[in-house]
């Protein structure tokens, strides 16, 4: 406390100082409107640049939930796409119906084997079952291969085992997408006979004639294609929308009606 | 009151008053306004208090301020020359800043010259900093601190030879 007061008594100049100093700015401040706009204005730019400082802290600190909200109203965006698509092609209502969204993170993936596969958060537990195709925002994924209780597997479209219908956007040609396990930016589209017209850049999409995925879901845009074939078929590489090597949220679709189609089959 | 306090109080009063009512209203080409009462905090014995000389600014400089209606540019410009004096006598004068009349006599006239345009620039510079508050006039603040540091200058040096004499 003594030695308090001592340095308190020792800098008695400065604080007098610093208090006059104090008294004068604030009669600046109030009286003069000159010093009042500038003052008012400094501190204005002050006060915002910390704001935008602390806003950016606050935002890095929000950012998981801020995600998960971004993932929600994307959730919702794409059920509106869903019913615009269908209401424009004429479909039953039924079929709309027969469709709905999941969302789930990834916990797991990799590209770089030959048969690559996706872990997600969500299982049984969380409405996800066999057979069901996942996307994303910029295109086609993989199908949910096997499911416990709180996780599923996907088999990735890097997966040699898999084989997507697919057609051409433009022309409607009905193909299937497969990986050569090479280039995980690149797979093949088969079975699109040399008479159709295709150039580069041309966007692939699902076709729908499959129990995963709706028709029109991108899955990526003809980077190159080969016409020399013997077999009467292109040689086509399409470059992939997604990019799997930074997955982090996906979609699943759920296609109710997929059992009756099976029953039906099977019968 | 012993008879040196009774003429400090005149010698204040009166540059005050000569300050209020003439170097006030001198306004010369519509730039000077010698700031003359700065001979007060110029001449203040180092002797008396360092705290009542920063008192004393505060009060010249509030006076100075209702009448020119500056808002307090001359309280601060004022009150920081006294804060800053010491350390600009010690500055000027060396080891000679103890002696008594160091500001008028006794000294080479070189520190006295330095000691009294330290604290007019000073002074100036801060006062006319806080009129036009304004970083795009530094040009204008400079110019406006020149012309009537050497202006209160000369009048200053002039009053303080004066005293000296008698």
């Amino acid at each position: 406390m003594q030695s308090i007061i001592n340095s308190i008594l020792k800098n008695r100049n400065l604080i007098i100082y610093a208090t006059l100093s104090l008294i004068t700015f604030n009669s600046l401040y109030t009286n003069s409107s000159v010093h009042y706009n500038a003052i008012g204005k400094t501190g204005a730019h002050f006060s915002g640049k910390t704001s935008i400082f602390s806003s950016y802290i606050n935002s890095y600190f929000n950012l998981r939930d801020k995600n998960q909200i971004l993932i929600e109203e994307n959730l919702e965006l794409k059920k509106i796409q869903y019913k615009y698509n269908y209401d424009t092609q004429n479909l039953e209502s039924k079929s709309l119906e027969s469709k709905s969204l999941n969302t789930a993170n990834i916990i797991l993936n990799s590209i770089n084997k030959s048969k690559n596969i996706i872990v997600i958060d969500k299982g049984i537990s969380g409405g996800i079952n066999e057979e069901m195709g996942v996307i994303t925002s910029m295109g086609v994924v993989g199908i949910i291969k096997s499911v416990t209780k709180n996780y599923a597997s996907i088999i990735s479209l890097l997966n040699t085992d898999l084989k997507v219908n697919a057609i051409l956007k433009n022309s409607s040609t009905i193909g299937s997408i497969t990986w050569d396990g090479l280039n995980s930016k690149n797979v093949k589209l088969n079975d699109i006979p040399l008479s159709s017209s295709l150039k580069i850049g041309d966007t692939v999409v699902t076709g729908g004639m499959s129990f995963y995925f709706p028709k029109g879901i991108p899955i990526g845009s003809i980077s190159n294609y080969d016409n020399n074939s013997l077999e009467g078929y292109y040689d086509i590489d399409v470059e992939v929308f997604n990019d799997f090597s930074s997955l982090s949220n996906v979609y699943i679709l759920e296609r109710t009606d997929n059992e009756e189609i099976k029953t039906l089959l099977n019968d | 009151m012993t008879r040196e306090s009774i003429r400090n109080i005149v010698f204040y009063t009166t540059i005050l008053v000569s300050q209020l009512l003439i170097f006030n209203h001198f306004n010369l080409f519509n730039v000077i306004t010698p700031s003359v009462y700065l001979i007060i905090f110029i001449l203040y014995k180092i002797s008396y208090n360092n705290t009542s000389l920063i008192f004393l600014g505060f009060i010249t400089g509030l006076i100075i301020d209702l009448a020119m209606q500056t808002y307090g540019c001359h309280t601060f410009a004022t009150i920081t020359i006294c804060y800053l004096r010491e350390r600009i006598e010690k500055n000027s004068f060396g080891v000679n800043a103890n002696l008594p009349s160091a500001m008028i006599k006794g000294t080479k006239m070189i520190n006295r010259l330095s000691f009294f345009m330290l604290i007019i620039v000073i002074h100036s510079l801060i006062y006319y900093s806080l009129v036009f508050f304004n970083l795009e006039l530094i040009g204008r603040i400079f110019y406006y601190s020149l012309i009537n540091s050497i202006v209160t200058f000369i009048i200053v040096w002039v009053l303080s030879q004066l005293i000296s004499n008698n």
